[in-house]
């Protein structure tokens, strides 16, 4: 298709007032030979957008070119279709806010940015997207308790055919073994009978659920939209095709075997709330010791749980669980002595009411560490604990029984931990840490980079609990319930339903060929040039999601549906070989290039800024805003995730004569904020070979920089911006310009 | 440490002897914090704690009944009113209280009060049938079968000189409006209020059972109390006993009767006024408008408020027995008081409560600050402007 280029420059906002736009026009016109350049006081209202449109239509322009406000802004009024190349050159929020008007300096900016649009508007394609084939948009729920269920029913209600799998004969999961239920209704004083029945019945008469009970999964291979799942049954394998997948498998309670301290295993009266849950359920509530029924007892909350050397996170649900088993005793007699030893009653909400109905009921709650339970002679138990609400150790009175109330681990935190193919020899080594995947044998997907999910922390599969809950970081696959944190039964109704919308938004964006989060619409992907693939296996091993998958030969075999758009492969191809429709190393390479170096007698430094399109990006928008002001030395380039990096560029930038390079993406590291989870450590780790490759050049290493920041950051940007150019300055020109 | 042996058995006990919702408590620790004994240093309010000692009291552990910590709270209400999760914390300090008194062993400062209220109906040592010393010169009507109210007087104001001013005032007050009413005089008992929160409940029951019976039998229906103290016990703890009557404060009756224009007074007052509210007035009886309507009529300007006023008044820590307890200078809730009204600039401080004019008049003799402050009880302005509006 042959391209004619409109550019429209805007000088409403400020912007007209600041620049000179005849120059800016001369740039375009007059450098980049643009066939059609407007200019638009008032660029975003009606008549402008008119003015664009009817170029489109009528002057046979059909890519863009617009300098005006920053793209985050006004994109509907910009909206012409996937089919137009557009680029908008962000003149308002990082130019003209945030720099001194009628200044050569700025003018130099806002000229700058424009060529590197007019370089990228001419080096884009539209997007074609990837349309799988025979697509299906069911969804596969793993686990039959009530997230699972819950999951499975929303997901039929809204009209999606279901695959619910489960691996004992019965639906229900913890539900199976539970007696009754804590509160969820008004006075929120009395307990509740279990809803199992019904929820089971809901997804019996569900038409769209089709249900596999005492199975297995064999092996799930494929992509978003075309997920192919083997289920083996009592010996028989059944195949189904799936679109996405809610995760629910569920969580087990942790080993009590490991709580030493608090006697299990050596005295035969302490038990587990599990276990005591099993007594009621079958009704004999008996010491094991003697068989003699149980006339007082005690609750040891957090028995594992927040305890660095056992679970150091907090499980949930253990407080109300409790204090429902404490209710069965007070049901059955108001006298009996119970105890609640605990850290904090994590009772919120409507629980409360529930926690104060049993402080009413006189069971004695003790805050404090329990110390030790003693054999009282008589063939009771006492505890000893320190009482932290009168500063004093204290002892119980005899009890018949103590129950330890074990947390709650993922199902998905079992297993050896999954090993990718021994390095062949003379491969080079990775530097880049692999994740841990431990292959619990639930899902067995066939990934190259494991069969299971990567964890975010203690073994749960979620991605990022604030930011994105129910994501992971395998495209299609949802986790909810349990096994993506430790929640109580309100939650893990919720959590089906959410999972089970991500499910579906994620088959219906995939059928248009469309990325899910976090570049929900992108058309483009990652294509490539498998010509000159040398089989580094970096693009595999470096994707964050597990999109690529890779011959026997080592070629890769990207997953398109499976990807999220983040760039990462492009980045790590030291071949230059995988690109998208609007975004290639060349094409950045190029913008690059287009930037105006003066000559080093003109001291005036050029900085190359590259820009998280996640929060860095946004945040220098923000800057603007605020009219925070920063050194005008600096060139802009949005980049998808710092992970999108191609060493190259930082050559191409220092042959250019560019003086610094600074990559401003999001936290990494354990507590990361990276929209795509590992890309801003991958470009810290790109950054430290490119520091040695410096020093062999004999440039100085400080020329390239990476800062971490988020969008609430952007108070720090001048500094940031401003120290990074006077180090720059310190440092002197680079001794490449002009070459 | 040796570890304290938590006990059931004791937890219940208290709980029995009036603590009843003593687990209710989630420990919060607000009520520390409101209690008036965070305002003043010293010893008691070093050692009391009234989160600590109704944690105690829960989990039947020894260590709250030592006397400085047992009987240090005047039961004001000020953590009662504000706690989050509505334990009726007086009760449980009565009850924890009860628990040891009843043993028999109530602490040495107390016992000649009780020994008294026991022997002769009244905590003041003062004799049966000088109950109605007060009435001298007067001409008090007896109570009959045609009088509409029984006056009960607070046996303070009967026996303490300083008080007595109290029931004269109001007597002048209600004939003048043209109350009906009488006295039944000798062979009435103290009410038994802070009796029973010093914890002897045998005591308060013997005191209530004999009101009961002498009013029932003279055919009471409507009382008419002098002091807060009274009115409350009368209304929330006779009538399970068999005491129904409808009981009335005298700062409410007699703003109905102004109301209806049967108290005419004089604005003769042209002292800078502030009122106190009583804590069992106040916080317990939620009366604070009735006072203050009755002051302003008797005032030339507005009364003032204090800094911390109505629902938040600060105690005069004569509550709960505390009347009788002797507090170092510096640790009186009182002086605080004194102070409040001097910062708002006041000359007269009035209240309306026999214990309040006590506790207060003694601390502003103890700041020595009688030249700028005078105590008053509201019956007395009230009364001095009857006169000179006649
Ligand atoms: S829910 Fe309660 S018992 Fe369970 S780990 Fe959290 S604080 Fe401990
Ligand atoms: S690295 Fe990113 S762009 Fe590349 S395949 Fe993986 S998800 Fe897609
Ligand atoms: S304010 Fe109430 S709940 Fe809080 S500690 Fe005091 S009595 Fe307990
Ligand atoms: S009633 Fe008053 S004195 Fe007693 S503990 Fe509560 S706030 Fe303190």
């Amino acid at each position: 298709m042959e391209k004619k280029t409109g550019v429209y420059i805007c000088t409403g906002c400020g912007i007209g007032d600041a620049l000179e736009s005849a120059a800016l026009t001369k740039v375009a016109t007059g450098e980049y030979k643009v066939p059609v350049c407007k200019e638009h006081p008032f660029l975003c209202s009606a008549e402008g957008a008119a003015l664009i449109r009817t170029d489109l239509e009528e002057a046979g322009v059909n890519t863009i070119v617009i300098a005006a406000c920053s793209p985050r802004v006004m994109t509907d009024v910009f909206d012409f279709g996937a089919d137009t190349v557009m680029e908008r050159v962000n003149l308002r929020e990082q130019v003209v806010w945030s720099h001194p008007a009628n200044d050569e300096d700025t003018q130099m900016l806002a000229e700058d940015q424009l060529r590197m649009g007019l370089v990228k508007a001419r080096d884009a394609e539209p997007p074609e997207p990837f349309m799988a084939e025979d697509l299906s948009k069911r969804v596969l729920v793993v686990g039959g308790g009530l997230a699972g269920m819950t999951s499975a029913n929303e997901a039929a209600k809204a009209g999606y055919e279901v695959v619910l799998v489960e691996n004992s004969d019965r639906l229900g999961g913890y539900l199976k073994d539970v007696y009754k239920l804590p509160p969820s209704q008004p006075p929120y004083e009395e307990l509740q009978e279990s809803n199992l029945e019904a929820l089971t019945q809901e997804v019996n008469n569900q038409p769209a659920i089709k249900t596999y009970l005492g199975v297995q999964i064999e092996a799930i291979s494929g992509a978003p939209c075309m997920f192919d799942v083997r289920i083996r049954q009592n010996g028989q394998e059944a195949a189904e095709r799936v679109g996405a997948i809610v995760l629910a498998s569920g969580s087990v309670p942790y080993d009590p075997n490991k709580l030493l301290d608090l006697g299990y295993g050596k005295v035969p009266d302490v038990v587990t709330a599990a276990q005591l849950e099993a007594m009621f359920t079958t009704g004999k509530v008996t010491r094991p010791s003697n068989g003699q029924p149980v006339k007082s007892v005690a609750f040891i909350l957090c028995a594992g749980s927040r305890d660095p050397q056992h679970l150091p996170y907090c499980s949930a649900a253990c407080c109300v669980e409790s204090l429902k088993q404490a209710k069965y005793f007070k049901e059955t007699d108001g006298g009996m002595p119970v105890y609640v030893f605990y850290k904090d009653i994590r009772a919120s909400g409507n629980y409360e009411l529930f926690y104060k109905q049993l402080q009413k009921d006189g069971v004695f709650f003790v805050r404090g560490a329990v110390t030790a339970i003693e054999d009282d002679g008589s063939g009771g138990l006492t505890v000893l604990a320190d009482d932290e609400l009168t500063r004093s150790p204290i002892m119980s009175e005899s009890v018949d029984l103590v129950v330890l109330a074990t947390g709650m681990v993922p199902t998905t935190a079992f297993g050896e931990a999954f090993k990718a193919q021994a390095p062949k020899e003379g491969d080079e080594e990775s530097v880049v840490p692999s994740d841990t995947i431990l292959v619990s044998n639930i899902l067995n997907l066939q990934y190259r980079q494991g069969p299971e999910m990567p964890a975010l922390q203690y073994g749960f599969p979620d991605s990022h609990f604030i930011c994105f809950p129910y994501e992971s970081r395998r495209t299609g696959i949802y986790a909810a319930g349990s096994v993506r944190a430790p929640m109580d039964y309100a939650r893990c109704t919720e959590d089906g339903a959410g999972a089970a919308l991500k499910a579906i938004q994620c088959v219906e964006m995939v059928a248009q060929g469309r990325a899910v989060h976090p570049r929900v619409g992108d058309q483009t992907y990652p294509e490539f040039f498998m010509q000159r693939c040398t089989q580094c296996k970096r693009c595999t091993e470096e994707c964050p999601f597990g999109a690529i998958n890779e011959d026997e030969k080592a070629n890769p075999l990207p997953n398109p549906t499976r990807c999220r758009r983040c760039g990462v492969c492009m980045g790590a191809c030291p071949e230059r070989i995988i690109s998208f429709k609007n975004y290639s190393v060349a094409m950045v390479g190029n913008m690059i290039k287009g930037i105006n170096v003066p000559e080093e007698d003109e001291e005036k430094p050029r900085l190359l800024v590259l820009t998280c399109e996640n929060d860095a990006y946004p945040a220098l928008d923000l800057a603007g805003i605020r009219r925070l002001t920063y050194n005008p030395w600096v060139r802009f380039i949005q980049v998808r995730c710092l992970g999108s990096m191609n060493l190259v560029w930082i050559a191409d930038a220092l042959s250019k004569g560019i003086d610094g390079i600074l990559l401003l993406g999001c936290k990494h590291g354990d507590e990361y904020q990276c929209h795509f989870i590992k890309g801003s450590e991958l470009a810290n780790i790109r950054m430290t070979k490119v520091q040695e490759t410096l020093n062999r050049l004999v440039l100085e290493s400080d020329r390239v920089r990476l800062e971490q920041l988020s969008i609430a950051d952007y108070e720090r940007l001048p500094e940031i911006l401003d120290g990074f150019a006077d180090r720059v300055q310190e440092l002197g020109p680079n001794p490449y310009k002009g070459y | 440490m040796e570890p304290k042996n938590v006990s059931l058995e004791m937890r219940d006990y208290i709980a029995e002897m009036g603590a009843e919702t003593i687990n209710w408590c989630m420990q919060c620790g607000l009520c520390t914090n409101l209690c008036p004994w965070r305002l003043v240093p010293g010893e008691t309010s070093d050692g009391f704690n009234i989160r600590h000692m109704q944690r105690l009291g829960q989990m039947g552990m020894e260590g709250f009944e030592e006397e400085t910590i047992l009987f240090a709270c005047s039961t004001c209400s000020m953590c009662q009113s504000n706690c989050p999760r509505g334990v009726k914390i007086v009760d449980n300090v009565r009850g924890m209280r009860a628990s040891i008194v009843g043993g028999g062993m109530a602490p040495a400062h107390l016992r000649p009060i009780l020994g008294s209220a026991h022997a002769n109906g009244n905590p003041w040592a003062g004799p049966r049938e000088k109950r109605t010393v007060w009435q001298e010169g007067l001409d008090i009507p007896q109570f009959g079968p045609e009088t509409e109210y029984f006056l009960f007087v607070c046996c303070h104001s009967c026996y303490d000189p300083r008080s007595t001013k109290i029931a004269r005032s109001i007597a002048a007050l209600l004939r003048h409006a043209g109350v009906s009413f009488g006295v039944i005089g000798a062979e009435e008992s103290c009410c038994g209020e802070s009796m029973r929160k010093m914890g002897d409940e045998e005591l308060f029951l013997k005191l209530a059972e004999s009101n009961i019976e002498l009013y029932n039998g003279k055919g009471v229906q409507k009382i008419i109390t002098t002091s807060p103290h009274c009115l409350w016990t009368f209304k929330n703890e006779y009538p399970e006993l068999g005491g129904e009557w409808e009981v009335i404060h005298y700062t409410a009756l007699l703003s109905q009767l102004q109301e209806e224009g049967k108290l005419p007074l004089a604005k003769s007052l042209a002292k800078k006024t502030a009122f106190h509210d009583p804590c069992y007035l106040g916080r317990h009886s939620e009366i604070y408008d009735a006072p203050r309507q009755l002051l302003s009529s008797a005032l030339q300007a507005d009364p003032v408020e204090l800094g911390r006023a109505r629902e938040l008044s600060l105690c005069c820590a004569g509550g709960g027995g505390r009347i009788w307890a002797e507090v170092p200078m510096g640790e009186r809730f009182g002086e605080l008081r004194i102070k409040d009204a001097l910062n708002v600039g006041a000359e007269v401080l009035a209240t309306s409560c026999p214990y309040c004019l006590n506790m207060l008049t003694d601390a502003c003799k103890s700041l020595d600050q009688q030249d700028s402050l005078e105590i008053l009880e509201l019956s007395e302005i009230l009364a001095g402007a009857l006169e000179e509006g006649q």
